[in-house]
This record gives structure tokens, C-alpha cells and sequence, in this order.
């Protein structure tokens, strides 16, 4: 703790107040979704609690008929906004972490095995990778979240549609780490201490993940950063759509396609506020993600 | 029989294009003879110095004799056994293995930058199954850092707080940890200054002194050679041209290109 405090890397981050404010607002959000159960006046999942006559009010003001008010307003279930927003928030936090976690145990595995391995693995690992770089992304996810829900039995899909769409979204985000990784095994296994590893008879298992998986990690946090903001943002975007989280779930993507359905009828605070707290959100883990990206980055110093 | 024999040792490499671009170019292949029917052997506790320039084969033959690439042709055999040999079982090669380390040229790159000193040296006898229980391990290590130089405290740093001729000494330490009785030194001063290759050189001489070692050394530098090996064998692109013991090299050279490397070799010169 001590070093991390002394460290050139510390200072630079104490000199940047982007960094500082982007990194805030993440925490922020990170701890008002984790706790959302205390700091939500209302549990909008709960049908029992909604009063339909709460519904379309707008924020700040009170209803024309039972006289309550809400920060945020209401959606047309009467559901508190700024409860459904920070619910919202839970699950596009859940499905984007989850999403890059999984992309990026995939992406490093299989970049550390096409470097370290080499052949026609790596040949067959890295081709694939650059027939799913042609795809944009997002396309990817929909192909895997339509085939998963197809096999699906209908029973399950309601439940098993938040796995599902990280998988789909984490399928489709793994050839950046893997591209990374693989790069810098290439490097790294020619040095020689993983010829001394070698000759103590450790196996490839050993090598790759003790002695080499260490030293590539690095541009791999980086690259998380970024790849978080990419996966909420797809994760709202499959919401909007229809395809991904379920009326039951709302993430910040389904508010915004609940909202956009009253858009044009004037309750412009549905669709507003949970479109702000996406932006908000992917705003900052990108710029946060970008000043690591250059901090780290030998070659810009 | 010597301890280290290399029996017409050869090793290709290929260099060829990708197959498909060999067909449409209809170009052949193209291999490199890296080694070309080497022989050598080795006493018990003695140091045989391979010399030669860039290209020559000399890492090349090191890799092989610690097992790290396969001969093409030809065998090397430690004690009787032969290296090579596919049919010798997995706690066999591992106990082979142990008798036979390597010191590496680059003190840079031959220490893992995220694993502290004290992992490093205690990895060998985990691996070899040497020394049993993490507290044991540890003060085997510290014993290890004082035989070379350095300090028990050193366990807990990393490589990157040592100079180069400490991380070559930790390096040396390393290949300790294994019990060998064959350490491979494969350019292990080149990228260190004078002063400092001096000391590394004594400590290695009396290494060998104390446990009895049988040295490989693999440079291009004919001060070391001078004051380290019993036997020089020449190396010229893959091929011994020349083998001689150290005096007799250096008085009477008996090839031409043996005559060249010790003329081409900087002297220094005074009073002129």
C-alpha cells in the first residue's frame, strides 16, 4: 500500500482530475447499485407497493391524485424512476462485469495458448478471432443471444435471459484480449527465464499461467476498462432492441425502451433520465479506461 | 568414460517460407546447418570453454546439452545416459534434468521480473522435490544467496532491485538450487563490465572448487576463456575446427582461424 501511494502511477493519477472525477463517478455508481436496496425509497419490482394512479408523474412534482412526489417521477406503472434507474443500474453493472470477466479469461486463455503454443493452433485461434473482428460486435451478441434463446425451452428463457446475454456478450468481446496477450506471450517466452523454467521440467500448464501469465497481464487491465464500457454499452443497446434483459429485470436499456415509447406523448423524464445514467456510466469507465491506456503506456509518457 | 560426451553432434534449422508460399514461389527449402557433426567430451569437474563468433553454433550446441532443443542427429550423454533417450521414464528425465543447469547470458531477461528472489530459488526444489516444507525451503535459500555473495534479506526483493552482476550472481544461485553437477554457462559475463565479470568469474571458479561442478562454458570473449577452461574447443559456422587444452591454444594455435580470434582479441598496450 505503502509502494501504490509512492508509485509514479499514483501521482499521475492525483494530477489528472479527469481521472479523478471519472473514477469517482464510477465508485459512485458501482456503490448505489450494490446497495440499491437501501438507498431506493421504493422496490419497483414489487407489484404490491405500485399505485397505478402514481403513474406519469412527472419529477419533483406532486401527483394530481394521491399527492405524492417523486425525485425522478414515475413510469406509466407508477414506479418510482429513481428506484427503477438504480435497479437498472445494478443489472447493467452485473451483466457488464460479468460479460468482460468472461471475455477476458476466454480471451486471455486462448491468446496465452496461440502465443506460448504456437503452429497451427495459433494459426487456427488467431483466424478465428479475425473472422469475428469482421462482425461488428454487436451482431455477434444478437447471433448468440437468438441461437441460445432458440435452444432454449421457453419455460427457462424469461430466467436464464440475463446468463445468456452475457454470455453472448462475452463471447463476442474476446479477440482484443486475446490479440494482446498473445502478442506480448510471443515476447515474453522467448526470455530466458522461461527457459530456466523449462529446464526445471515444468510443463506448458506451469509456464504459461505462473511464469508468463504474470508478465502479460498489464495492458489486460487496460484493456478491461475499455471493454467494460463497450459491454454495458451493448448490453443496453440488445436491451433497447427487446433482446436482452427482460421487463422483469429492467436494465438502464430496457428503461430507455420503456421510456421511448412515451417519448412523443411528452413524459420526457422516462426515457431522460435512465439514457443520462447510461451516458454518465460509459462516459466515465471510458475516460477512465482511456487515462489508464495512456498512463501505462510506456511509449506516451 | 568423460562425464559430458557430445557424439557427432548436428542440428538443422528451417528457415522456409510457410508451405504454400514454397509451392507458388517454387522455391526449395532452405535450411541453415547450425551444427555440423560435433565432438567433444567433458571430465568430471573440469571447464570446457566453446569459443567462437556470433553464428558459430555455440548456443546452439549450450541449448542442447541442457536438453532445451533437440539434435538433429548425433547424442550427448551425461553420466552414461543419453539425453535424448524417449523411452527413459518422467521421474527419470526429472532426475537427469536436475544434474544438468544453465547460467543464462542476459541477467536482464533470465529472472522473472513479478516472482521475488526467494520464489525463484525455491522453484528448482519444489520442482526437483529436493527439500520438503516451505520453512526449510526458505532457509535453503538464504544458504544459497550467502554461497554466492549476496544477502539472506535479498530473499524478499525483487530482480529489479539488483545490479546486473547481482542478478547474475541470484542467476547462479538459481541453477545451485537444483544440486547440478553440470552448470552450462552461456555467455554469463558478456553483458557485464569488467570489474564486475571478474568477480562473477572467481565466484564461479570457486563454486566449482567447493561442490566439485563440471563447467560448459559457451563465450566469445578469450580473457575469460583464458582464465577459466582446462579445454577450448573452436567453433567455426557449426563447425569444431579446433581443440586444444587452454596453454596449448593460446602458444601454439594450430589453425588459422584459431590465429585470427587471438589476434583479433584487444590488447591493452602500454608505453607506445
Amino acid at each position: 500500500m505503502q509502494r501504490f501511494l509512492q508509485s509514479d502511477f499514483f501521482y499521475a493519477f492525483t494530477r489528472s482530475p479527469l481521472a479523478m472525477v471519472s473514477l469517482l463517478v464510477v465508485v459512485l455508481m458501482v456503490l448505489s447499485a450494490v446497495f440499491a436496496n437501501f438507498i431506493a425509497p421504493t422496490n419497483p419490482f414489487d407489484p404490491a407497493s405500485l399505485n397505478l394512479m402514481n403513474g406519469f408523474t412527472p419529477p419533483m412534482e406532486a401527483n394530481m391524485f394521491t399527492g405524492e412526489s417523486f425525485l425522478l417521477g414515475t413510469d406509466d406503472q407508477g414506479r418510482d424512476l429513481f428506484s427503477a434507474i438504480l435497479f437498472g443500474l445494478r443489472v447493467s453493472l452485473f451483466v457488464g462485469i460479468m460479460a468482460v470477466g468472461l471475455a477476458m479469461v476466454l480471451g486471455v486463455l486462448l491468446g496465452l495458448i496461440a502465443g506460448y503454443v504456437g503452429g497451427w493452433l495459433d494459426t487456427l485461434i488467431m483466424r478465428l478471432a479475425d473472422i469475428q473482428m469482421t462482425f461488428p460486435s454487436i451482431l455477434i451478441a444478437m447471433l448468440i443471444f437468438g441461437v441460445a434463446r432458440g435452444l432454449l425451452p421457453p419455460e427457462l428463457r424469461e430466467e436464464m435471459a440475463i446468463t445468456v446475454l452475457i454470455l453472448s456478450i462475452g463471447l463476442s468481446e474476446w479477440v482484443n484480449f486475446a490479440r494482446t496477450v498473445r502478442g506480448s506471450t510471443m515476447v515474453e517466452k522467448e526470455k530466458e527465464y522461461v527457459a530456466a523454467a523449462r529446464l526445471i521440467g515444468l510443463n506448458r500448464w506451469q509456464i504459461m499461467l505462473r511464469h508468463i501469465l504474470p508478465n502479460v497481464l498489464g495492458p489486460v487491465l487496460v484493456i478491461a476498462t475499455i471493454t467494460l464500457a463497450l459491454a454495458i454499452i451493448a448490453e443496453a443497446t440488445l436491451s433497447f432492441l427487446g433482446v436482452g434483459a427482460p421487463r422483469t429485470e429492467p436494465s438502464l436499456g430496457t428503461l430507455i425502451r420503456i421510456g421511448q415509447d412515451f417519448l412523443f406523448s411528452g413524459e420526457w423524464w422516462i426515457l431522460l433520465f435512465p439514457a443520462l445514467t447510461l451516458l454518465a456510466l460509459a462516459l466515465s469507465v471510458n475516460l477512465f479506461g482511456d487515462w489508464l491506456r495512456d498512463t501505462l503506456n510506456p511509449r506516451l509518457r | 568414460m568423460s562425464f559430458v560426451v557430445a557424439k557427432d553432434l548436428c542440428r538443422t534449422f528451417d528457415l522456409s517460407d510457410p508451405w504454400i508460399v514454397r509451392k507458388l514461389t517454387m522455391r526449395p527449402k532452405r535450411l541453415l546447418q547450425a551444427v555440423d557433426r560435433v565432438n567433444f567430451s567433458i571430465e568430471r569437474g573440469t571447464t570446457y570453454a566453446l569459443v567462437g563468433e556470433s553464428g558459430s553454433g555455440k548456443s546452439t550446441i549450450a541449448n542442447m546439452v541442457v536438453g532445451l532443443l533437440k539434435p538433429s542427429a548425433g547424442s550427448i550423454t551425461i553420466d552414461g545416459q543419453n539425453l535424448g533417450d524417449a523411452s527413459m521414464s518422467r521421474p527419470d528425465q526429472q532426475r537427469l534434468r536436475r544434474r544438468i543447469q544453465m547460467v543464462f547470458q542476459s541477467p536482464y531477461a533470465s529472472l522473472n521480473p513479478r516472482w521475488k528472489v526467494g520464489d525463484i530459488l525455491c522453484e528448482p526444489m519444489r520442482a526437483f522435490k529436493l527439500i520438503e516444507g516451505s520453512e526449510a525451503q526458505r532457509r535453503r535459500a538464504a544458504e544459497l544467496l550467502e554461497q554466492v555473495g549476496l544477502s539472506d534479506s535479498d530473499a524478499s526483493k525483487y530482480p529489479h532491485e539488483f545490479s546486473g552482476g547481482q542478478r547474475q550472481r541470484i542467476s547462479i544461485a538459481r541453477a545451485l538450487a537444483s544440486q547440478p553437477e553440470v552448470i552450462i554457462c552461456d555467455e554469463p559475463t558478456s553483458a557485464l563490465d569488467v570489474s564486475v565479470q571478474a568477480q562473477v568469474l572467481n565466484l564461479l571458479k570457486s563454486l566449482q572448487k567447493e561442490f566439485g561442478l563440471t563447467y560448459l562454458f559457451i563465450t566469445h570473449d578469450l580473457a575469460v576463456v583464458s582464465t577459466m577452461a582446462n579445454k577450448i574447443g573452436v567453433l567455426n559456422q557449426g563447425v569444431l575446427v579446433e581443440e586444444q587444452d587452454t596453454e596449448g591454444l593460446f602458444s601454439t594455435p594450430r589453425e588459422d582461424y584459431t590465429k585470427m580470434l587471438i589476434s583479433s582479441a584487444p590488447k591493452i598496450e602500454f608505453g607506445s
